[in-house]
């Protein structure tokens, strides 16, 4: 029962003429405005044989898709970083002793709070005024796992609060250490219902990625459509738009894995998937 | 530190233009995102499908990735717009469709005999969505819109890569120029941080106000 039918009941035969009439409308608008759109990118050449004429050879694809490879290699890196450190920001941040909790809970608000692009100047500035000087690559992936570790890190400080008490009560009745029930049996159950969070986060790490751009040392997906549209200069439009729509599928793909997880989550254990009030959500809101 | 007294002027610019970012990217994407949540329910199916086609182009491309489209694309097919205002433009159309889900959200919140009790009462579809729906709506989301109104003002850095002077930018040139990037990029982003958290205390405060009980 969506709003949609609650708002409008079900038209009788005047209405659904209506309804019918405003469809028709409608669509006829939506050709209108398709119509000035094509024909205005049609002006202005977006369709001309010239500017697409690069697309017709395997290398320009090749290029296109080694950029695209970059982008996915840094952020499963990245990715993969920040779960690992995730988990232990996580134990801090479940932490009893203030000393360690406090500076977990600064950690993630400051990583928060500050715009990756900052974080990616900060650490392709900073550290080689530091005398570590990287490939790009790895200032990429060390600004992006920075940022989604202190997500993470939230995300399974949520996890296994969200997990039943009798849990830990029972692997400290059995015996186990503090690090022993954290990693054996508290982990792997906040985990299972983090995954649809976590590969949410996975989209927003991998927007991220993009922000190479500004790198100029690193040959991502949309530097390399900028490349080939400067060197074949009619094509520039064309490049970005396949790199955008590139973009697209494949964060379209990964949140509707994400909403398949959450569903199968909730129809095998009957678990509430848990989210994040914040950037988390807003990739997984479906 | 004395870096950032040197050239507190232009961090001073810097930190009015983010805000002025902020400012314009948060009432547009209010108001389009609103918009499109309302063409969401509509019954008429096309409108449906633009307001969710929009959603799914607008949220799924990364948002550097329309700023360069926007700044160094659409002016090849003539489309030409001030920096500031493309820039503005693109975080628009990024957050909006992060605003309408979020009140996509909120709109199943709204208790489905209101609903029954508004239209019994004589209110129309548009009635009901104005008096009863919306206000709701947003009552029951200001925080997650909280949280999309602090990835706008992170979001807003974005445009320092296609060059709009605001904080992001001004930093990374004076660090750049300075030789300095710890102190003055460390700066830049404490200037963000305490706008974050003015901003999530502030939403907290605000929420406190707007609840009502159910």
């Amino acid at each position: 029962m969506n709003t949609t039918t609650l708002l409008f009941e079900v038209p009788g035969p005047r209405g659904r003429r209506r309804n019918r009439l405003f469809e028709m409308v409608s669509w006829t608008i939506l050709a209108g405005v398709t119509y000035i759109v094509m024909r205005t990118l049609d002006k202005n050449g977006a369709f001309d044989a010239a500017a697409w004429s690069p697309f017709g050879q395997w290398g320009v694809w090749r290029q296109l898709g080694l950029g695209l490879l970059n982008n996915v290699r840094a952020a499963v890196v990245g990715m993969l970083l920040s779960m690992i450190l995730g988990c232990f920001l996580g134990w801090g941040l479940l932490s009893k002793r203030k000393l360690v909790r406090y500076p977990c809970r600064v950690f993630t608000d400051v990583f928060n709070g500050i715009p990756v692009l900052l974080l990616l100047f900060f650490t392709s500035l900073a550290l080689p005024s530091w005398g570590l000087s990287l490939p790009d690559f790895w200032f990429l992936v060390i600004t992006l796992s920075l940022y989604s570790t202190a997500v993470v890190g939230d995300l399974v400080r949520a996890g296994v609060q969200a997990l039943p008490r009798g849990e830990s009560e029972a692997a400290a009745a059995l015996g186990f250490s503090g690090f022993q029930s954290m990693w054996l049996i508290l982990l792997p159950q906040a985990l299972r219902m983090m995954s649809p969070a976590l590969v949410s986060q996975m989209v927003i790490v991998f927007k991220g990625t993009t922000l190479a751009f500004v790198l100029g040392g690193y040959f991502d997906l949309l530097r390399a459509a900028t490349v080939l549209g400067a060197y074949y200069s009619r094509s520039l439009l064309q490049a970005q738009g396949i790199a955008a729509i590139a973009f697209m599928l494949i964060n379209i793909a990964l949140s509707q894995l994400a909403s398949a997880i959450d569903r199968r989550e909730k129809q095998r254990y009957g678990v509430q998937a848990v989210t994040l009030e914040g950037n988390v959500l807003q990739a997984s809101a479906d | 530190m004395s870096v950032l007294f040197v050239h507190s002027g232009e961090f001073a610019w810097g930190i009015e233009f983010t805000l002025g970012l902020v400012a314009l990217g948060w009432i547009g994407a209010m108001v389009l995102g609103t918009v499109l949540v309302i063409m969401h329910v509509s019954p008429i199916r096309t409108v449906r499908v633009v307001a969710a086609g929009y959603i799914v182009v607008f949220r799924n491309i990364p948002i550097p990735v329309q700023m360069v489209l926007f700044i160094f694309g659409l002016p090849l097919l003539g489309i030409v717009f001030p920096l500031f205002t493309s820039a503005a433009i693109v975080l628009v159309t990024y957050h909006a469709a992060f605003v309408c889900e979020t009140l996509r959200s909120g709109m199943n919140a709204v208790a489905v005999g209101e609903l029954e009790a508004s239209r019994s009462l004589g209110f129309g579809p548009f009635g009901t969505i104005r008096h009863l729906v919306l206000p709701q709506a947003f009552a029951a989301v200001v925080q997650p819109l909280g949280n999309v109104l602090i990835l706008l003002v992170k979001n807003s850095s974005v445009a320092a890569i296609v060059g709009v002077a605001e904080l992001t930018f001004v930093a990374d040139k004076i660090a750049i120029e300075e030789v300095q990037a710890f102190a003055v990029l460390g700066g830049a982003a404490v200037a963000y941080v305490v706008v974050c958290l003015v901003l999530k205390r502030f939403v907290a405060f605000l929420e406190y106000g707007v609840v009502f009980s159910k």
